[in-house]
């Protein structure tokens, strides 16, 4: 006991100076939180570690990944949103956000931030169980056009992984049945068990379509991919369609200029990293830098398309505030 | 594969994979045994440090913080009555009142040695039964879940202590605790009341926390109005016979198998991991008893189940990871991350094409038992001093470790205010006789039963599926027989207290 008095001692102290941290200093002098608004280990996350890791060398501060999940994102990005703008919290946009405001999800929209910089661009793939019949697309489309509402569809509500079956829906002429899942990780695992027939995914699972346990239908990019050669794209089977995720860097509105420029420079330094390009590959997807001003053209870009797509796919609804 | 595994327990057993393998499940033991700490966050914070290490070591890291953990939540459970972590909540029923009966020493060590022999036990069905136990769990989808969580919620009825009717008003609360904040499916918000602090909804780990932590400390402060001193307990001596202790375990084998193969299947099913494995293990060990009344009351079987069902727990969660690459929880989805910012990608090729790495996970895992035993043995003087420290230091000192651990959960002061009030919620549910369990499992259970309902009912809206896909329907006949032998078995037992009176209706 009498041992014990002054490590207790030391440890209040301890608390009350890490309580009372002096608000003006050099940034950063604390550990910076990164809020991804999906689960670890699903392809968000795996995006944002490895840059996290490349990011906190250029910007000399930790960098703290905080997987914020909830109702389709929605929950991390209000929490970045309430967060006080003073560069200590970051949010990772992935372009969902223009589908959950305007799909009436949720209230944050993307002009609630401003932007750093993009890093990454990864390409849709339409997968199908290995449970599915589908031996090719046609076969695919020629059952699917037999047997409209019956195919069953794993996406996350009003998310890309919802657009993005919904757009081939209409470009064929198709009716799929949506069943809610939250993130790939979960969606993968229905596909795998063969509890729905079909899901959004991308490159990083072409290990499992080597395995046999997943189906590639079609890739939603420009030409087919070097990773995966024989997987037809979009194009190919007469739906002109191109779709891929960006993800970037966002920080509440009103972050100081100088805290958002010092962002956007050690942004840049670390998508340059080989490894992270390195890391990238491995997730089937390609480094996408865009700096402050391109970013931001290009989210005002993507806003308008999911205001148009959401629109025209019968998905709108008020926007919440 | 043994040549294999051999080879990598003898390349784990270097002194290169050993150092970060014993600091891992000291950091775990730490970790777990701090109220308001997760294994989850402990692990996070291992993270960086495994960064500059050769992969295998850092997974080495991460496995011995998984497998320590899991020991380290035992202690404080078994002393001081609070789960130290989610997967020991059934190790407080009985390990807490053996601790109080004299016998700390006792609890502690039952829970250790069943810790290890439920972990090894698992080792075995980890590296003999990976792809046949993953794909058993792929045939779960939402109807099977569904099932599996209300065969779960059913465990309800059997964890009631004197009064079924307060059992479920417990379990019930628990249940309506889940519906507020955003829906799982839509995110629409559910009884918030135009509140910022409410529409967030509550996490389960302050819930946990607050009704355990600050329900035993009010409960035993109480206790200081009485007269009595706040001093320790007599004869605090954690010596034991470590043979009789091993013999206790040992002398009940289907008892250990069982805890185990509850533990292995529930880690196996990616959503609700050891928080609910170690509470299910404890139902049914008290159904499968000649004498269920006395669970509760300090009986080593409550013990045995609850502590080798939660590090089994561990090996079931690792398989998924193993076999698909895909995480079955939120620990191992962190050693996924660990394994790509390496630059491994896990995937259903992860055995044959990285043998030494995952293999290596395997042999970790095994190492990591021996070497808990170990440290717990090292600590077992400290832990002495915990339960010497008088009430007056140690209480608080607890709470501000409790209110730590909640804010640091999102960095958010809005979980602290919710440790609050579940705090005096769970304090004023024991001055009033509620049982605190079933409120837990209410929590554990709520979002998983209604989310897998609705995509079931988004699948195939035909009800009929639930009772005619064949793991769904064995469930929930499953659901209706455990309720039954509960009731049954509660009846008995309030006819045995009842003495002349059998038919004692009072309570229900």
């Amino acid at each position: 006991m009498k041992r014990l008095a002054p490590a207790l001692a030391l440890l209040v102290a301890f608390a009350a100076v890490s309580l009372a941290q002096p608000a003006a200093a050099a940034y950063p002098d604390r550990p910076v939180k990164l809020i991804v608004p999906w689960a670890a280990g699903g392809d968000t996350d795996a995006i944002f570690r490895p840059f996290g890791i490349q990011i906190q060398k250029h910007l000399g501060a930790t960098v703290v990944v905080a997987n914020v999940t909830g109702a389709s994102g929605t929950k991390g990005a209000r929490e970045a949103k309430a967060a006080p703008p003073d560069g200590y919290t970051i949010y990772a946009m992935h372009d969902y956000i223009h589908l959950t405001y305007y799909t009436g999800v949720a209230g944050v929209k993307y002009s609630d931030f401003d932007p750093i910089c993009s890093v990454s661009s990864t390409p849709a793939i339409l997968t199908a169980s290995p449970k599915t019949p589908w031996k090719s697309w046609q076969e695919f489309i020629a059952d699917a056009k037999k047997r409209p509402g019956q195919i069953t569809a794993a996406v996350t509500l009003g998310s890309t992984s919802h657009i993005f079956p919904a757009l081939v829906e209409r470009a064929a002429g198709i009716k799929f049945k949506y069943v809610s899942y939250e993130g790939l990780a979960p969606r993968m695992n229905a596909l795998l068990g063969g509890h729905v027939d079909l899901g959004e995914s991308n490159l990083t699972q072409k290990g499992k379509v080597q395995a046999g346990q997943l189906k590639f239908l079609a890739i939603a990019t420009e030409k087919r991919s070097p990773e995966a050669p024989s997987v037809p794209t979009l194009k190919e089977v007469g739906l002109n369609i191109v779709y891929d995720v960006t993800r970037g860097l966002v920080v509440p509105k009103k972050t100081p200029g100088a805290v958002q420029a010092k962002l956007e420079a050690a942004c840049k330094k670390a998508a340059a990293e080989p490894k992270f390009a390195a890391d990238m590959a491995l997730q089937g997807t390609e480094v996408r830098l865009l700096d402050r001003k391109g970013y931001a053209a290009y989210l005002k870009k993507t806003d308008d398309l999911s205001l148009n797509k959401t629109k025209e796919l019968g998905l709108f609804k008020a926007p919440k505030n | 594969m043994f040549s294999q595994l051999l080879t990598s327990l003898a390349e784990v057993a270097q002194l290169k994979f050993m150092i970060p393998l014993v600091i891992g499940t000291w950091t775990g033991l730490i970790g777990g045994a701090i109220p308001g700490v997760t294994i989850t966050m402990t692990i996070i914070l291992v993270l960086p440090f495994t960064f500059g290490l050769d992969p295998l070591q850092g997974l080495a890291a991460m496995t011995g913080v998984y497998v320590g953990g899991c020991a380290g939540g035992l202690v404080t459970a078994v002393l001081l009555g609070i789960p130290g972590t989610p997967a020991a909540i059934a190790t407080t029923f009985d390990g807490f009142p053996m601790a109080r009966k004299g016998e700390p020493g006792r609890a502690i060590w039952l829970g250790t040695w069943a810790s290890f022999f439920g972990g090894l036990l698992g080792a075995i069905f980890l590296v003999g039964l990976t792809l046949p136990l993953a794909r058993f769990a792929l045939r779960f989808g939402p109807w099977e879940f569904f099932s599996l969580f209300i065969f779960a919620l059913s465990m309800v009825a059997g964890l009631t202590e004197q009064s079924l009717l307060k059992g479920f008003i417990s379990g019930t609360i628990g249940l309506a605790i889940t519906v507020i904040g955003s829906d799982p499916i839509m995110g629409a918000p559910r009884l918030d009341f135009g509140s910022e602090f409410l529409s967030g909804g509550f996490q389960f780990l302050p819930v946990l926390i607050g009704v355990f932590a600050f329900a035993q400390i009010m409960t035993d402060l109480e206790k200081a109005g009485d007269g009595r001193r706040l001093e320790a307990q007599a004869a605090p001596d954690l010596s034991v016979s470590h043979p009789a202790v091993v013999w206790e375990i040992l002398k009940r084998p289907f008892l250990l198998v069982w805890s185990t193969l509850v533990g292995i299947l529930i880690g196996v099913l990616p959503a609700i991991g050891s928080s609910a494995a170690n509470v299910m293990a404890y139902d049914q060990a008290k159904k499968i008893s000649k004498h269920p009344e006395k669970f509760g009351t300090g009986i080593p079987e409550g013990v045995i189940a609850a502590e080798s069902s939660n590090n089994a727990n561990v090996a079931g969660s690792l398989v998924t990871i193993m076999a698909f690459g895909i995480p079955g929880d939120a620990v191992t989805a962190v050693m996924l991350g660990a394994m790509i910012i390496h630059g491994i990608q896990p995937g259903p090729l992860f055995i044959t094409q990285q043998p030494r790495v995952s293999y290596g996970i395997f042999a970790a895992y095994i190492l990591a038992h021996p070497v808990m035993m170990v440290l717990q043995w090292l600590s077992a003087r400290f832990y002495l001093r915990i339960v010497t420290v008088p009430k007056a230091i140690l209480f608080p000192v607890v709470l501000v470790l409790c209110v730590v651990g909640a804010f640091a959960l999102n960095n958010t002061v809005d979980n602290v205010y919710a440790l609050l009030i579940f705090g005096v919620l769970g304090y004023l549910m024991v001055k009033f006789g509620f049982p605190l369990a079933p409120l837990i499992l209410g929590v554990i259970l709520g979002d998983e039963i209604e989310k897998n309902l609705i995509r079931a009912i988004m699948t195939d809206p035909d009800p009929w599926l639930f009772l005619t896909r064949p793991i769904s329907g064995v469930l929930l006949a499953l659901s209706v027989g455990s309720i039954a032998l509960a009731l049954w078995q509660h009846r008995r037992t309030q006819a045995r207290l009842a003495g002349v009176e059998p038919e004692a209706e009072a309570d229900f």
